[in-house]
């Protein structure tokens, strides 16, 4: 009796020392996977951020700033002083006597003028460079440029125009806000009978509208655009984008119905006992139930409205009417490189959208794993 | 995907056409067609009446307020020896080679990243799917002085490396890779669905395969993978079509230069397309252009399909 009690005591003790051990293992296994999947999760999310990071820089970067090599990765602008009443940046210079914090007047043909800020009535002449080694050097501090902003804002794409950016920006905001109200408008009806009349002809038609999903624009663009320029005229104006957007697309058809058909049909058909005509249940009982669906709409609706470029580059000639899309991309083909303001412009052009994101985070992924759309 | 599905089923029904309609289907077969206008007005005039305008124009020669001329074949015989159409369709199926598969497969590691119980999960899924909700044109434009050779970040970090960048931009071999590179940072929507379908493994069955020993790489390779394989197959045939009509970034690419610059690497199917069709106005070649295009996709498509029944795990 009392060998078998310490020989299960010595076998519980061997267990137990065997389970310490590999709770040990799991517990450094544990760390390095730990300290692996962080690492991973990190480096492949800079990949993702870096890109972030530099357009917010460079847009508030200085002029002289945008093209220094190596790029820095804060905004840099000259130190200024005060001279005769002028704001002048502040030069490194190194003369006969050491070098020397002077002010830059002008250059003319790389030779600077400068001033003493404390013996500001003398005017003293440097070469900038002497062969490969730079005689004056502008000091910079960081400064964040937020000029940027309203002169990019200002200016439009092409000179002597007058169209500013923000004429394209409330020309996008136009456009958006009526693709939505067409899309709100003309998509509910026909998902509704789709999803809840019972009328013959309604699975052929159906299947006509899926098949659309797969028809690649490019093949009916040619004549739309023939359609839209040469018959009705519509060319340079927003109706070829707008008018289209109130007469129902496959998709929304699509994603809509799928909603309309998780609402009870017990509720649809109980209205219809009591003499409820299909409009009052589309209107009173099915559209309420379904704000989830239409702010996925809605969202969805407002970032392919504001990121559309194709439509407006075919249909929009004059810089009065371009969109943010058109506009940015314009600016850029027209002009030599405006680096800051460009990214300025373009954080403007993002800034609606990340805000739209944060608001209805969840509506944004929602639509997405509903829709899986791309773009 | 779901589309697909749904036509399945709906071609499956036996339809009565001779069957008697009653007053009520009489009443609800008007109803119906009143609700559905405004889709059937904007079918004939935005879809059906394209389809066949550019039907019959690929089969003439056609200049707008021009009388339109019948040349039967010829612009579909022409495209044979177009060499840039040629180029174009080989440029369009690099991308559909690899950049719709790298894209797919760093998205799925992205989203197993994303998946990890993580500190601060909810900060990294944000920062990962922020860049897709960027607008094209801004994205594209943000890459390009990115990889600027001058002042560009891109060659800088690689040079911290110790790697010499190459010229994105100039450089006929890296204008493609760039594109990819840039649509790898706004793959965010692809990365949440997989991120979806990673959440819909049944987690009894990894654990499962965990008290009989699986590993980590073999319940990835041997649940996880099959599991969220009809999801690749989305992400594959949207991502093909989606490349099929790569247009917006590619004409924004070449910065202030022509269409598809570097010489020519960057002419897409679809640049190709909009430059015959809206700059040199040879319509009736545009459509004939547009009609391959669309058989190519629907080939594609139908193959991958067929092909995917196979390597596709439906549960339940």
């Amino acid at each position: 009796m009392a060998t078998t009690v310490t020989s299960s005591k010595d076998v519980r003790a061997v267990i137990s020392e065997e389970r310490r051990a590999s709770l040990r293992r799991k517990k450094i296994r544990d760390f390095f996977q730990s300290l692996f999947s962080h690492t991973m999760i990190n480096l492949v999310g800079l990949f993702f951020l870096i890109p972030f990071i530099w357009m917010l820089v460079t847009s508030v970067k200085s002029d002289q700033d945008v093209f220094h090599t190596p790029p820095r990765w804060l905004p840099y602008d000259n130190v200024t002083v005060n001279v005769n009443g002028q704001q002048l940046p502040l030069y490194n210079v190194k003369t006969e006597s050491g070098s020397k914090e002077l002010a830059l007047i002008n250059i003319v043909e790389g030779m600077g003028t400068f001033v003493d800020p404390q013996n500001p009535t003398q005017e003293l002449q440097y070469e900038i460079q002497q062969g490969t080694t730079k005689i004056a050097e502008p000091i910079m501090h960081v400064s964040f440029r937020w000029q940027n902003f309203p002169d990019a804002m200002e200016r439009g794409s092409r000179p002597g125009v007058g169209a500013s950016f923000w004429v394209y920006f409330k020309n996008s905001l136009i456009i958006a806000f009526f693709t939505i109200i067409g899309t709100l408008l003309s998509n509910t009806p026909v998902a509704y009978a789709f999803a809840r009349i019972n009328f013959p002809g309604r699975d052929i038609l159906f299947i006509i509208v899926l098949a659309t999903l797969m028809l690649p624009y490019q093949v009916t663009i040619i004549p739309l655009y023939l359609f839209f320029n040469d018959y009705l005229h519509w060319g340079n104006t927003f109706l070829p984008l707008l008018i289209p957007a109130f007469f129902a697309n496959a998709w929304d058809v699509f994603l809509l119905r799928q909603f309309f058909k998780t609402i009870p049909e017990e509720m649809c058909d109980a209205a219809r006992v009591d003499g409820a005509s299909e409009w009052q249940i589309f209107t009173r009982i099915v559209l309420p139930l379904s704000v989830p669906v239409l702010a996925t709409v809605t969202v969805f609706t407002f970032l392919y409205a504001w990121n559309d470029f194709t439509g407006p580059l075919l249909f929009l000639s004059s810089p009065d009417k371009f969109t943010m899309a058109l506009g940015l991309r314009d600016f850029q083909g027209q002009r030599t490189m405006i680096w800051n303001q460009l990214m300025a412009a373009s954080v403007v052009f993002t800034v609606p959208i990340v805000v739209a994101f944060f608001f209805a985070q969840k509506t944004f992924i929602q639509g997405i794993k509903l829709t899986g759309s791309k773009e | 995907m779901a589309e697909l599905l749904e036509i399945k089923d709906l071609t499956k029904k036996k339809w009565d056409f001779k069957a008697k309609w009653s007053r009520r289907t009489r009443q609800n077969f008007w109803i119906g067609v009143l609700f559905l206008a405004p889709w059937f007005i904007g079918f004939i005039l935005f879809t059906f009446y394209p389809l066949a305008a550019s039907f019959v124009y690929s089969f003439s020669e056609y200049h707008s307020r021009k009388p339109l001329i019948w040349v039967g074949l010829e612009n579909y015989q022409t495209m044979f020896t177009d060499k840039l159409f040629w180029t174009s369709l080989w440029n369009t199926l690099y991308m559909v080679i690899f950049a719709v598969p790298i894209t797919l497969l760093t998205s799925f590691l992205c989203a197993v990243l994303l998946n990890l119980k993580v500190t601060g999960q909810s900060i990294y899924r944000v920062i990962y799917f922020l860049p897709s909700i960027v607008p094209t044109v801004a994205s594209t434009l943000l890459w390009l002085w990115i990889l600027n050779p001058q002042a560009g970040v891109m060659n800088t970090l690689l040079g911290h490396l110790g790697i010499n960048g190459p010229n994105w931009l100039s450089d006929p071999t890296w204008s493609k890779p760039s594109l990819i590179l840039l649509g790898m940072w706004g793959m965010g929507s692809t990365i949440v669905i997989y991120l979806s379908g990673l959440q819909d493994v049944p987690v009894s069955l990894l654990e499962a395969a965990e008290l009989d020993g699986a590993n980590w790489w073999q319940r990835l390779r041997y649940i996880t993978i099959p599991m969220v394989s009809p999801i690749t197959l989305f992400n594959l045939i949207t991502g093909m079509i989606f490349m099929f009509q790569y247009f917006a970034q590619a004409y924004i690419f070449r910065g202030t230069q022509g269409l598809g610059s570097p010489l020519n690497s960057t002419l897409f199917y679809s640049v190709y397309l909009f430059q015959t069709g809206f700059q040199y106005l040879k319509i009736g070649y545009a459509s004939a252009m547009a009609w391959v295009l669309f058989i190519i996709i629907l080939v594609c498509t139908i193959l991958m399909l067929k092909v995917s029944d196979r390597f596709t795990y439906y549960a339940g």
